[in-house]
C-alpha cells in the first residue's frame, strides 16, 4: 500500500478511528496498530509478510539470548546470526540475480560458459528498510548502547509500524520502542498539523514529482536510441534531482505526518539537502537516517577517523560504496556511491589543507551551487539503468553529442526548471532553520491559503498511484 | 511532542549524535490554531472542488460515470479472459468500435474486452498464445500499420508486462474505490489532471521535432464498466476538439513497411494462432474501418494485398475486413480513426453477424434484434463532420 492511494486514505481513516476509540485499552490499540501494519504490508503481496515475521522473530530472540549470554563469544555468535539472517534475506531477494549475473560474466571472461536457469525473484517491498531497522536493534544491544525491549509486542510494533515500514525513516529501537510504553494520543492541534504535513508530502510526490518532473526525466532517460544534447541532458538531470527529492522527502514528510496523527514522533529524514555546502553537509541533510545508520554500524566499526587518514579514506569509500549498493543491485548505484565517497574524501583532504578558510556569504552560495551541480553528476548514475545510458547523458551534459536529439518540449521544460529553481532556492533559504520555525512565523491566513492550494492541487492532479522511487530499494 | 517550534539548531537529528543510541525524537508543533486552520481548509477545498466539478461538467463536457481505464482495470479484464468464451484484443479501434451490449444482444455472449489503446495487437495475440488457460475465441482487432510496423508493444506495454503485479489487494481496492468515486465525480479524468492542463496550455509545439503535450492525442473516449469504450460525444459535436484529434493522428503517415518485416509478423502470427488452436481455442481477425484520409496512407505503407490478405493465408485464419461488410460502409468516423458511438453499434452488429457465419462458437439468438444499417447512425447532414 502507498500513501498516495485511495486505499490508504480509507485504511488511515479506519486506523485513526480504532486508535481513538475510547473502548480499547492501550495494549489493544498497540495490537490494532500491529495488525494494521501487517495488513498495510500484505496489501502489496501477502506471502511476503513471512519475511517480515522472520526478521522480527530472529532478531527478538537474538537480542534476548545475547543479553543472557555469559561469554562475549556467545554474544558475538548471536549478533552474527542476526546479521547473517537479515543480510542473507536481503542478499537473496535483492542481490541474488545480480550476483548470479556477475558470476556468469566473470566465468565467461575466463572461458567458462555457464547458462543458469531463469531466476525471477520478486523484490519484497521495504526489505532494505526493515532489515536495517531490525539489525539496528540487535547491533545496539550487542554494542551495549541499549537494552532489549521489555515487551515483544512493543518490539514487533517497532519493526512493522506502518508509517516507516516500507521506505523509512529508518528508525532505531531506542527512538520508537519507548513511545509504545505509555498511551499515545495526539491532541487535535497535533492531528491537524500531521494532516498538513501529510498534504505537503503528497503534494511533493503526486504533483511535483509524478505530475511535472517525472515526464521530463523520462523523455531523456527512457528514450532508447536517442542522443540528448546539452540542454536536454541537464534539464532532465536537474528534473531528476527535483523528482527524487520530492518523491523521497515527500514520502518521509507524509510518514512523519501520519505518525504525528497517531501521536508518535518520527525523526527528520531530510533537512533541505540542496542547500548543503560540501558533501559531509549534504549527507547530514539527505536521507539522514540511512547515512547515520551507515555511519554508526559501518563507518565507525571500520575505524572511522580514529586510525589515521589512510584508514579514514578507506572507511569512507567502503561505506559509500556499500551505501550505493544498498540502493539497488546494479553497478551504476555502486558508482553513484563511489562518486560520493570520492567527493567526501576530496572534501576532507581540502579541509585539512585549508583549515583557516572561512567562506563569506557569496562563497557559501557559490559552494552550495557547486555542491548541487556535483551532486547532479552523481544522479546521472543513480537514474540511468546502464553505464551506456549514463554515458549518453553525460556526453550530452558536456555538450559533446555530435548530432543531438531534441527531446523535451519547452513548456514542460520551463515548468520543471521553475520547480527545481524553487526547490534549490528554498533549500538555500531554509538551510539553517526548520519548516516548523518558518510556519510559526507565518500568518494563519497564509498557512490556510497555502494548505488549501496544496490539497486542491493534489486532488485535481488525481495521481496514478505510482510507487515511490525508494520502494524499489 | 513540543508545542511551539524549537529555536534554530535545537532540533537535532542522528547526524548530531554519532555512535550513540538515538533518543526519542522531539517533534515540535508550530504554535498556530491548527484546528481552525484545518477546518477552514476543508471548507475552502470543498468549495474549490465544487467549482472545479461544475467547470468539468459545464465547460469541459465531462460526465460522471465515465470511469476511465487503467493497468489495474486491464489486469482485471485479463484475468476474466482466461475463462471467457470470447475475448477481444487489439488497439483502440476495436476498443471503440465494439459495442459489447450489442454483441451480447445478438449472441447471448458478452465478450471480454482486453484491447488497449495504442497497443500492437500482435503482441496481445502472442500474450494469449503464451497463456495455457485460454481456450476461447480470440478476436484480434487490428490497425494495419501498427500491427505490421510497430516494433514495440506500445502504450499498453506496462499494463501487459506488470499484469501479474496489478492484482494485489491494494491495487484491487484502489480500483474499486476509484470506480465508485468516478460514478459521482466528472472531474476525475486523467486527461484533465492539473499537469496535463498546465503543459498543454503552456506549450503549443514551440520546439521543433519534439512531441509537445499539445500535439498528443487528448481525450477522445469515455469508458464504462467492462472497459466499454465509446467516442467522447464532444469529439462528435466540437469542431475544435475534433480537428485537434485529426491533427494528432498526422494522417497515420510514416515509412512504408518493409516486406521482410511483414513476413516476420505473418510468421509470428501463424505460430501464435497455431498455439491457441492446439489448445482448443480459435482466432479471428477483424479490421475496423478508417476514414479515406487515413486509409490512403495506411494502404501506401502496407497494402491490403501484402498485409491483411497474406496474413489470413499465412496464419490459415479467417478475418472480417470493414471493406467486406456492406452495412459498415461510409460510417461516421469523426476524427478519421474511430467510429462515432452510434456507428460503433452498427459496425458491431455487422461484424458479429459475419462472425456467426464464420465460427460455430457463436450463434444468433432467436430473439436477436433486427440488423442495423448506416441510416441508424449517420446524421441527416454529415457535411459538418
Amino acid at each position: 500500500m502507498i500513501f498516495n492511494s485511495l486505499t490508504f486514505l480509507v485504511f488511515f481513516a479506519i486506523v485513526m478511528a480504532l486508535h481513538y476509540a475510547p473502548f480499547f485499552s492501550w495494549h489493544q490499540k498497540k495490537i490494532n496498530l500491529m495488525i494494521a501494519s501487517y495488513l498495510f504490508y500484505a496489501a502489496w503481496n501477502p506471502p511476503f509478510v513471512i519475511l517480515l515475521w522472520i526478521s522480527t522473530v530472529v532478531d527478538w530472540w537474538a537480542a534476548q539470548w545475547m543479553v543472557r549470554a555469559k561469554q562475549d563469544r556467545t554474544r558475538k555468535i548471536w549478533m552474527l546470526i542476526s546479521v547473517c539472517v537479515n543480510l542473507g534475506m536481503l542478499g537473496f531477494f535483492k542481490y541474488g540475480g545480480f550476483l548470479l549475473n556477475n558470476f556468469v560474466a566473470i566465468a565467461g571472461s575466463v572461458g567458462v560458459i555457464y547458462h543458469p536457469p531463469g531466476w525471477d525473484i520478486i523484490l519484497p517491498v521495504g526489505i532494505s528498510f526493515y532489515t536495517f531497522a531490525t539489525l539496528s536493534y540487535t547491533l545496539d544491544v550487542y554494542l551495549r548502547r541499549s537494552k532489549p525491549a521489555g515487551s515483544f509486542l512493543n518490539y514487533a510494533l517497532f519493526v512493522t509500524f506502518f508509517p516507516h515500514l516500507v521506505a523509512g525513516p529508518i528508525m532505531r529501537p531506542t527512538e520508537l520502542v519507548p513511545q509504545f510504553d505509555e498511551p499515545r494520543q495526539a491532541k487535535a492541534n497535533q492531528i491537524f498539523f500531521g494532516l498538513a504535513l501529510l498534504t505537503l508530502g503528497l503534494f511533493q510526490k503526486v504533483v511535483l514529482a509524478d505530475g511535472f518532473l517525472a515526464p521530463v526525466v523520462e523523455a531523456v532517460y527512457d528514450a532508447p536510441g536517442k542522443m540528448p544534447g546539452m540542454l536536454d541532458s541537464w534539464v532532465a538531470t536537474l528534473a531528476f534531482a527535483g523528482q527524487i527529492f520530492c518523491d523521497f522527502a515527500g514520502y518521509s514528510t507524509s510518514a512523519i505526518g501520519v505518525a504525528l496523527c497517531l501521536g508518535f514522533a518520527m525523526p527528520d529524514n531530510f533537512r533541505f539537502p540542496y542547500g548543503a555546502v560540501g558533501f559531509s553537509d549534504f549527507w547530514r541533510r539527505w536521507h539522514i537516517t540511512l547515512s547515520c545508520w551507515l555511519r554508526d554500524y559501518l563507518y565507525i566499526p571500520l575505524g572511522g577517523n580514529r586510525h589515521g587518514p589512510a584508514r579514514t579514506y578507506a572507511a569512507l569509500m567502503g561505506t559509500m560504496l556499500l551505501g550505493g549498493l544498498w540502493h539497488g543491485a546494479n553497478w551504476t548505484f555502486v558508482v553513484w556511491g563511489g562518486l560520493h565517497g570520492l567527493y567526501l574524501s576530496a572534501e576532507r583532504w581540502l579541509r585539512a589543507r585549508f583549515t583557516g578558510f572561512t567562506p563569506g556569504r557569496a562563497s557559501i552560495l557559490g559552494l552550495a551551487l557547486l555542491t548541487f551541480l556535483l551532486v547532479n553528476i552523481t544522479w546521472v548514475f543513480f537514474r540511468a539503468k546502464t553505464f551506456t545510458a549514463a554515458g549518453t547523458v553525460l556526453t550530452g551534459m558536456a555538450g559533446m553529442q555530435a548530432k543531438p536529439d531534441a527531446l523535451i518540449a519547452y513548456g514542460p521544460m520551463m515548468i520543471a526548471m521553475l520547480i527545481v529553481s524553487g526547490i534549490f532556492g528554498t533549500h538555500i533559504a531554509m538551510r539553517n532553520t526548520t519548516l516548523e520555525a518558518v510556519v510559526e512565523r507565518t500568518p494563519s491566513v497564509a498557512i490556510a491559503g497555502i494548505w488549501t492550494l496544496l490539497l486542491f492541487a493534489v486532488i485535481i492532479e488525481q495521481g496514478q498511484g505510482s510507487a515511490f522511487i525508494y520502494f524499489a530499494f | 511532542m513540543r508545542e511551539g517550534a524549537l529555536p534554530a539548531g535545537l532540533r537535532q537529528t542522528a547526524s548530531n549524535r554519532p555512535g550513540q543510541a538515538q533518543p526519542v525524537p522531539t517533534r515540535d508543533i508550530p504554535l498556530r490554531p491548527w484546528v481552525r486552520i484545518g477546518t477552514c481548509v476543508f471548507f475552502a477545498v470543498a468549495l474549490l472542488l465544487a467549482g472545479w466539478e461544475w467547470n468539468a461538467r459545464r465547460n469541459l463536457g465531462l460526465r460522471a460515470g465515465d470511469i476511465g481505464d487503467s493497468p489495474q482495470a486491464w489486469a482485471e479484464a485479463r484475468r476474466a479472459a482466461d475463462t471467457s468464451q470470447v475475448a477481444i484484443v487489439g488497439d483502440s479501434r476495436i476498443l471503440f468500435d465494439t459495442d459489447q451490449a450489442r454483441f451480447e444482444a445478438l449472441t447471448g455472449v458478452r465478450p471480454t474486452q482486453v484491447a488497449f489503446v495504442g497497443t500492437n495487437s500482435r503482441t496481445l495475440l502472442e500474450h494469449f498464445a503464451n497463456d495455457p488457460k485460454f481456450h476461447g475465441l480470440l478476436l484480434v482487432g487490428m490497425a494495419d500499420t501498427m500491427y505490421f510496423g510497430m516494433p514495440v508493444i506500445g502504450v499498453g506495454g506496462p499494463a501487459v508486462h506488470n499484469y501479474a503485479k496489478n492484482d494485489k489487494p491494494s491495487q484491487l481496492t484502489g480500483l474499486w474505490i476509484d470506480r465508485w468515486l468516478q460514478k459521482y465525480f466528472a472531474f476525475m479524468d486523467a486527461e484533465y489532471r492539473l499537469s496535463n492542463l498546465t503543459n498543454r496550455g503552456l506549450d503549443h509545439g514551440w520546439r521543433k521535432k519534439v512531441d509537445s503535450p499539445y500535439e498528443d492525442v487528448w481525450k477522445i473516449s469515455e469508458t464504462f464498466p467492462g472497459r466499454q469504450y465509446f467516442m467522447w460525444n464532444r469529439i462528435e459535436t466540437d469542431a475544435y476538439l475534433r480537428g485537434h484529434a485529426r491533427h494528432a493522428w498526422d494522417g497515420f503517415n510514416g515509412p512504408n513497411i518493409p516486406p521482410a518485416l511483414a513476413n516476420k509478423v505473418i510468421a509470428r502470427t501463424a505460430e501464435a494462432v497455431r498455439r491457441i488452436r492446439d489448445r482448443g481455442g480459435d482466432v479471428i481477425f477483424i479490421r475496423p474501418p478508417s476514414a479515406p484520409e487515413l486509409r490512403v496512407n495506411e494502404q501506401r505503407r502496407i497494402p491490403k494485398a501484402l498485409g491483411w490478405d497474406r496474413l489470413l493465408v499465412g496464419a490459415n485464419a479467417k478475418g472480417i475486413h470493414a471493406d467486406d461488410l456492406p452495412q459498415a460502409q461510409k460510417l461516421v468516423l469523426p476524427e478519421f480513426s474511430h467510429l462515432s458511438r452510434k456507428c460503433a453499434t452498427v459496425f458491431t452488429d455487422a461484424y458479429v453477424r459475419r462472425l456467426i457465419e464464420l465460427t460455430p462458437r457463436l450463434k444468433l439468438r432467436a430473439d436477436a434484434p433486427a440488423p442495423l444499417s448506416r441510416t441508424d447512425c449517420v446524421p441527416q447532414n454529415i457535411a459538418s463532420l
